[in-house]
């Protein structure tokens, strides 16, 4: 009581009604809008943080609910609400999360039970709040030394949402929403491989067109496919789904744009697009300066050194393996400018590209290899058909096609 | 002649029963015999089912004539089909026996006219059944069965045969029937389109068995009055020639065959031959009580009841038709004579009984369906035509003779599944038999040479034993001979025959060995199978299944099935077999039993006597006590399941296991936990054993500390297994052992780590990846407990395994992701990225280099990775190079030659890796020329659309070459 020295009693009870009337006005009116900001605990907003401190003084907020006809037959959902708001309050989140997740359990009998798809923002903001809350809660417990265990919790009740909205009916327009917050669970929690089903419903269902879910949701679905194709290393999907996000996004938010061209940035290069060195610098994503650079002028050690620097950022963000393919590309454009060299020098032997030629521009490159080596890296090259002609290994001659040597992908990717 | 064709049948007879035996266990079910005997009068009724879609068919219904002679006949089989009928469902005989009997009832009792000695037997039946249904059971515990059964079965029969009819005039006959049945609607409609069917073809079974099938509910009872309307025309005009006819034909060669399979016993078949009265059999017959001249009532009532019991005990559906027909027999003048004896005595009877019957009901129900339409048809025609009055006579004998010809030859066909019977057996028993003079021995000479064969079956020498060489047992004395059976089979004349029966009815519902019959289930379902497709094709070519053609197959003995109808046969077989699995596992109750009775190893000889005693009144009311305690019983049963194994074990392999076994059965027991429950923390154990080596024996209770080895033994062990010369197996027991240690006793130190680094090692070498892969997720965490250990070289090989083994993507990129900078710097860890990144950029020249360089055992994860590496390698190879490649050039860059070929000394291994590199190439469909020069040239042009991989040749079905059967076999010996 002491903690709360400026709320009297009558002050917390006054509050604690206040809310719960305007919980039973929303729900009544059909207020959506009303009724997240009731729920959205995480949002720290003052009425939500006095409504906290009253319910710690004024202990028995439960028989306040049960009191009126009008929220008793909320009073799961208000009871565990309120409690979640408590121990929310005292920092305590593990409590806080396990009472929200009780009363959004509630939430959604009730939602179930309403025919139209008016509280849909409410969902929002529960499915919202379940995850950041299971996130801040399973920080805690880490801390702890305790095995954090809530997100993978509000994952199930997520899919339970799921389940909820993904039927046919005028509901279903949430089910995006509900899908990208599972997204954001299982990218967070590494089991991607989860996300298989929820995708599969949402794409293969044809009652209800891909293209009348909000663009918001859209957008966070296609940037989330997106980067699942990239770990299936399926170059083309990827490139369709990025450029969805990319395309369809708020322009204005950069930190959006960013985090897809993190990922588009990498899949275009690996089908043979490069972009404009200002995109780089406008969302600052230098690491890919040099990636870039490499590609362009055929330049192995840059490469190498720009894998290596960044190394951790890669792997972290999972594109490590693609841009480490690039160096395919990258011979590519060297044995390019030999030929070009030898071209100027004597058009006639051009096609002929001698391997200690190539063997002695790596060497400049610092890269020590020897001829076995780069005869198997031209091998690969041939045949991944980066370079088209033959090697003839008594001569240790790459032999050019005199058509169209060095083959452009144009977007299509590198031949496995 | 005669005799040793008998003799033939008797052995097919022998192994069909044997077959039976099995099959009731199993519920599989071959053939229903019935045979009722009254007074005179017998009627036969010989059912045997076709598993073809699980379902039983009827194949012949007799009715005998009242000399003494049929009966005998008649009795034989009548055994038999006691010994059958528990396992079949009592239901399918009772229809059959309704439609052709009930006619009988309703037309005369008299006993000359077959007709008439057919209705005395089968009211009593009938009645026993009513009585029994009437005291019975809940009538909701059958409809649940019934309903799972009906689903597969009756929808074969339905379409052909319903289809015509109408409903019609004969259905007066049903009501009385339809009030005992719970489901009176379904089935009056369905009586009366029976009834009609009936009438018009003059079928007795069938129609009643198809009703029962389509209603969910006992529909069984009802189509039989309708059947019975029918049939009573027929019958009435038939009965005069009936016994004359029949006679003749009996004494016949067709009727030997007939013989074995009907008539079990010797005796019985002389009796049928010379027209012997046969007044001993009579008691075995369930029919007795009702007998004319009857005992004392209580012995009648006693032996109705055994026998009744033997043989309806399983099938319910026998009841429930029962119910209907009762009723109206009841109706019927004739009947009334006998039922009043019999009445109270039955009633009393079936409240114990009721139960039992009402479990076994659903598995039969299909199958009587399935009976009756195949089976059923071509009586009915039979005995239509017979009955209206053309040749009665031949169609009575032929009936019969159909009926049991079949039985032969299902006996036969059983046995000839795995093969034949044996020529040479054949052989042994004519010999054998040509000896005799005079019946009495002949008989003594065949019980004996049944008695052999059922043993070398069971032995299963009977098809590796040389008949044609085996000695003629010497004559037997056949007073001793008689004397014996007689002693053996107190309260019976037929004592084996007899004691088939009980013995089945026991087998399902008390503790006895079932198990026995499992292995030979196999050889049942062939049967069983056999028939289906027989049948099958009958009913698909609408021959009369025991028609005149039925004969002359069977003359021609089971053997001669066409190979057509085998090949039907073994495609049905399947399907009835399993759902009789499935109606048998339907009761839990019965399983229970079941299995407990499999606890009991009793020997068949006991088995054989016990049922024997079962016939005596005493023994059954002993049996039901044991019925009520069955709950009991199954408790105990359970327990000393759950402990056998156990203590099984422990007594044969471990002997201090087993100590500390019991001791946590005896925590087990007073705690009533299971093993999950099991409070490890108070159960860490500070172990005591001394020795160094133990045998791994996964846990299965709390661990004695006396069978657990302490640190410092178990160091010791790690030690001797390091030294060890053995196998990788014997080392993998060993170590799983000391793992087990030291984790009941929660040691986790540099010890466990070692032991797992030792482990995981030796798993390497061996490519055991199950069991490294075990020893690798222990050790992620025993290295993050800060236990020092070779950190890096397995993480090096947690590298190296996802990168050639998972070809995960994120599961690469998270262990790659997880590598701390101290990591990276270590040589094996390096050399491991160094292998990825090979493998990501197909780089085979950097990959076999990193192989011939790799460090500790990255050699042997990589070797498993090798093959497809290099696979990869030449297809790349034979696209970008042209014209050729040396081959030699290949075997280096691919890592068959170990050292440069340049290099000096090393021609010897060089020529050994190119002839190796040549071998692999050309097993994958290379291409190779010599050059000018005589080089082996690669031809890359032509290789290049000529690649394949191989199948492994090492490939094994479980996958795991590692598990070769050899070493398996060493494993076990351990």
């Amino acid at each position: 009581m002491a903690a709360y020295p400026g709320m009297s009693m009558g002050e917390a009870h006054r509050r604690i009604t206040e809310y719960l009337n305007r919980f039973s006005d929303a729900v009544s009116n059909q207020d959506a809008a009303s009724l997240r900001f009731l729920l959205s605990l995480s949002s720290n907003s003052p009425f939500l943080l006095s409504l906290a401190d009253a319910l710690n003084i004024f202990q028995d907020s439960g028989r306040l609910i049960k009191h009126s006809d009008h929220y008793s037959q909320y009073s799961d959902i208000l009871f565990n609400l309120f409690r979640s708001l408590q121990t929310y309050r005292l920092g305590n989140l593990f409590d806080s999360y396990q009472a929200f997740e009780k009363s959004a359990n509630a939430f959604i009998q009730e939602f179930r039970n309403w025919e139209s798809a008016w509280a849909l923002e409410a969902l929002y903001a529960l499915a919202y709040e379940i995850r950041v809350l299971a996130e801040r809660a399973d920080r805690d417990l880490a801390s702890n030394g305790k095995s954090p265990e809530k997100l993978k919790a509000a994952g199930s009740f997520l899919m339970k949402v799921f389940g909820v909205l993904a039927g046919k009916g005028p509901k279903r327009v949430g089910a995006l929403y509900v899908t990208c917050q599972l997204f954001k669970v299982y990218f967070k929690l590494g089991t991607v491989h989860l996300c298989r089903s929820v995708i599969r419903s949402i794409e293969t269902a044809r009652i209800f067109d891909f293209e009348e879910f909000p663009k918001r949701d859209k957008v966070t679905y296609m940037y989330y496919t997106g980067r699942l194709e990239v770990f299936n290393e399926n170059f083309p999907a990827a490139d369709n789904k990025l450029s969805y996000a990319l395309t369809h996004c708020n322009p204005r938010r950069e930190a959006n744009i960013r985090m897809i061209l993190k990922y588009l940035i990498p899949v275009k290069l690996s089908i043979g697009i490069l972009p404009k060195d200002w995109l780089l610098e406008k969302y600052n994503l230098v690491e890919y300066r040099d990636v870039v650079q490499a590609l362009r002028r055929g330049d192995l050690r840059l490469l190498r050194r720009a894998l290596q620097e960044h190394e951790d950022r890669f792997l972290r963000s999972g594109v490590f393996l693609v841009l480490e393919k690039l160096e395919l590309q990258v011979y590519q454009r060297l044995v390019k400018k030999i030929y070009i060299i030898q071209k100027q020098k004597d058009p006639t032997k051009a096609h002929q590209v001698k391997l200690e030629v190539i063997v002695k521009a790596l060497k400049w490159l610092e890269m020590d290899m020897d001829v076995d080596e780069v005869e198997c890296i031209m091998s690969i090259l041939i045949y991944k058909n980066l370079v088209k002609g033959y090697f003839a290994h008594k001569s240790k001659v790459v032999v050019l096609s005199k058509q169209d040597p060095f083959p452009k992908l144009n977007g299509k990717p590198v031949n496995s | 002649m005669q005799h040793h064709s008998h003799l033939v049948h008797r052995v097919w007879e022998q192994q069909m029963y044997h077959k039976i035996t099995m099959a009731m266990h199993h519920t599989l079910i071959l053939l229903i015999h019935m045979v009722m005997e009254l007074q005179d009068t017998r009627v036969t009724i010989i059912a045997i089912r076709s598993s073809s879609s699980s379902s039983l068919t009827i194949l012949a219904i007799s009715s005998s004539l009242t000399t003494p002679a049929i009966s005998r006949n008649l009795t034989t089989p009548a055994i038999s089909s006691s010994l059958i009928t528990p396992a079949i469902s009592s239901s399918l005989i009772i229809p059959a026996i309704s439609s052709s009997l009930i006619p009988a009832t309703s037309s005369s009792l008299i006993p000359a006219t077959s007709s008439s000695t057919l209705t005395l037997p089968i009211h009593n039946l009938w009645e026993h059944i009513k009585t029994q249904t009437a005291g019975g059971y809940p009538s909701s515990g059958y409809s649940n069965q019934t309903t799972t059964w009906s689903d597969g079965s009756y929808a074969n029969y339905t379409p052909h045969q319903y289809a015509n009819y109408t409903p019609d005039s004969s259905t007066s006959a049903y009501s009385s029937g339809t009030v005992t049945a719970p489901s009176s609607h379904y089935q009056q409609q369905q009586y009366k389109q029976w009834a009609d069917y009936y009438s018009q073809t003059e079928v007795s079974c069938a129609p009643g068995t198809e009703n029962m099938t389509v209603a969910s509910k006992s529909n069984v009872g009802c189509p039989i009055p309708g059947v019975s309307s029918g049939y009573s025309t027929s019958t009435s005009q038939a009965p005069p020639s009936y016994t004359p006819s029949w006679m003749p034909e009996s004494s016949s060669s067709e009727f030997s065959s007939v013989q074995p399979a009907a008539g079990i016993s010797s005796a019985s078949d002389a009796y049928w031959q010379h027209g012997a009265p046969s007044s001993q059999i009579h008691i075995t017959s369930p029919m007795q009580p009702q007998s004319q001249k009857p005992l004392d009532p209580k012995t009648t009532y006693d032996s109705f009841l055994d026998q009744q019991k033997a043989a309806y005990s399983q099938g319910h559906n026998l009841q429930y038709p029962a119910t209907h027909q009762v009723p109206q027999s009841y109706q019927s003048p004739a009947n009334q004579q006998v039922p009043q004896s019999y009445q109270s005595p039955a009633q009393i009877v079936p409240s114990s009984d009721t139960r039992r019957v009402s479990k076994l009901q659903i598995p039969t129900n299909p199958r009587i369906a399935s009976n009756l339409t195949f089976g059923l048809p071509k009586t009915d025609k039979d005995s239509s035509t017979a009955g209206a009055a053309v040749k009665p006579a031949y169609i009575s004998v032929s009936q019969p003779k159909a009926n049991e010809k079949v039985l032969s030859n299902d006996a036969a066909d059983s046995m000839l599944k795995p093969g034949t019977f044996p020529k040479s057996l054949r052989g042994y028993v004519e010999r054998a038999l040509v000896r005799c003079k005079g019946d009495m021995q002949m008989e003594a000479c065949q019980d004996f040479m049944k008695e052999m064969i059922t043993k070398a079956t069971a032995d299963g020498t009977l098809y590796t034993r040389d008949w044609d060489t085996e000695p003629l047992f010497p004559l037997p004395n056949v007073d001793a001979v008689n004397k014996d059976l007689q002693s053996s089979t107190p309260g019976s004349s037929l004592p084996k025959y007899k004691r088939s029966p009980s013995r089945r009815s026991k087998s399902r519902w008390e503790p006895l060995p079932e198990e026995k019959f499992v292995d030979k289930s196999a050889s049942v379902m062939s049967d069983t199978m056999k028939y289906g497709g027989w049948i099958n094709a009958n009913d698909k070519d609408r021959k009369p299944f025991f028609g005149n053609n039925g004969n002359k197959e069977n003359n021609m003995s089971g053997m001669k099935f066409s190979p057509l109808d085998q090949k039907n046969a073994s495609k049905n077989a399947q399907r009835p077999v399993k759902k009789q699995r499935y109606a048998d596992g339907f009761n839990v109750a019965d399983n229970c039993d079941a299995s407990s009775d499999s606890d009991k190893e009793q020997s068949l000889t006991a088995y054989y006597s016990s049922a024997i005693t079962l016939a005596n009144t005493p023994e059954e009311k002993k049996r039901r006590e044991n019925r009520s305690k069955r709950f009991e019983k199954r408790q105990g049963r359970t327990e000393s399941n759950q402990f056998k194994p156990k203590n099984a074990g422990a007594g044969n392999l471990y002997s201090r296991r087993a100590s500390a076994l019991v001791l946590s059965k005896t925590f087990e027991d007073g705690a009533a936990r299971a093993v999950e429950d099991i409070d490890w923390d108070s159960l860490t154990v500070k172990g005591t054993c001394q020795e160094i080596e133990k045998r791994y024996l996964r846990l299965t209770s709390a661990p004695d500390p006396a069978s657990v080895r302490p640190e410092e033994v178990l160091e010791k062990a790690l030690d001797m297994v390091h030294n060890s010369q053995k196998n990788y197996l014997y080392k993998c027991d060993q170590l799983k052992s000391i793992r087990q240690d030291l984790t009941v006793q929660r040691i986790r130190n540099w010890l466990t780590v070692k032991v797992y680094e030792t482990h995981a090692r030796l798993a390497l070498e061996v490519g055991d990846l199950f069991e490294y892969n075990q020893c690798q997720s222990q050790l992620k965490t025993l290295y993050a407990e800060g236990i020092e250990g070779c950190h890096m070289e397995f993480s090096a090989y947690n590298l190296l395994c996802v990168i050639l083994h998972s070809n995960n993507y994120r599961d690469l990129l998270s262990s790659m992701s997880r590598l701390s900078d101290e990591a990276k710097k270590d040589e094996t860890v390096k050399h491991a990225l160094a292998v990825r990144a090979a493998v990501t950029s197909e780089n085979y020249v950097m990959f076999f280099r990193l192989y011939k360089t790799a460090p500790y055992l990255s050699t042997c994860l990589m070797d498993l990775y090798v093959e497809k590496m290099r696979y990869k390698a030449v297809s790349c190879m034979s696209r970008s190079y042209r014209p050729t490649i040396p081959v030699s050039y290949v075997a280096q860059v691919l890592g068959f030659i170990t050292a440069r070929p340049r290099n000096e000394g090393s021609d010897e291994k060089d020529s050994d890796g190119l002839g190796e590199c040549v071998d692999w190439l050309k097993a994958h469909g290379a291409c190779l020329i010599a050059d000018n020069n005589g080089e082996m040239q690669l031809d890359t042009k032509a290789s290049c659309a000529s690649l394949f991989v191989p199948e492994p040749e090492d490939a094994v079905a479980h996958g795991d070459a590692n598990l070769a059967v050899n070493d398996f076999l060493t494993r076990t010996s351990l």
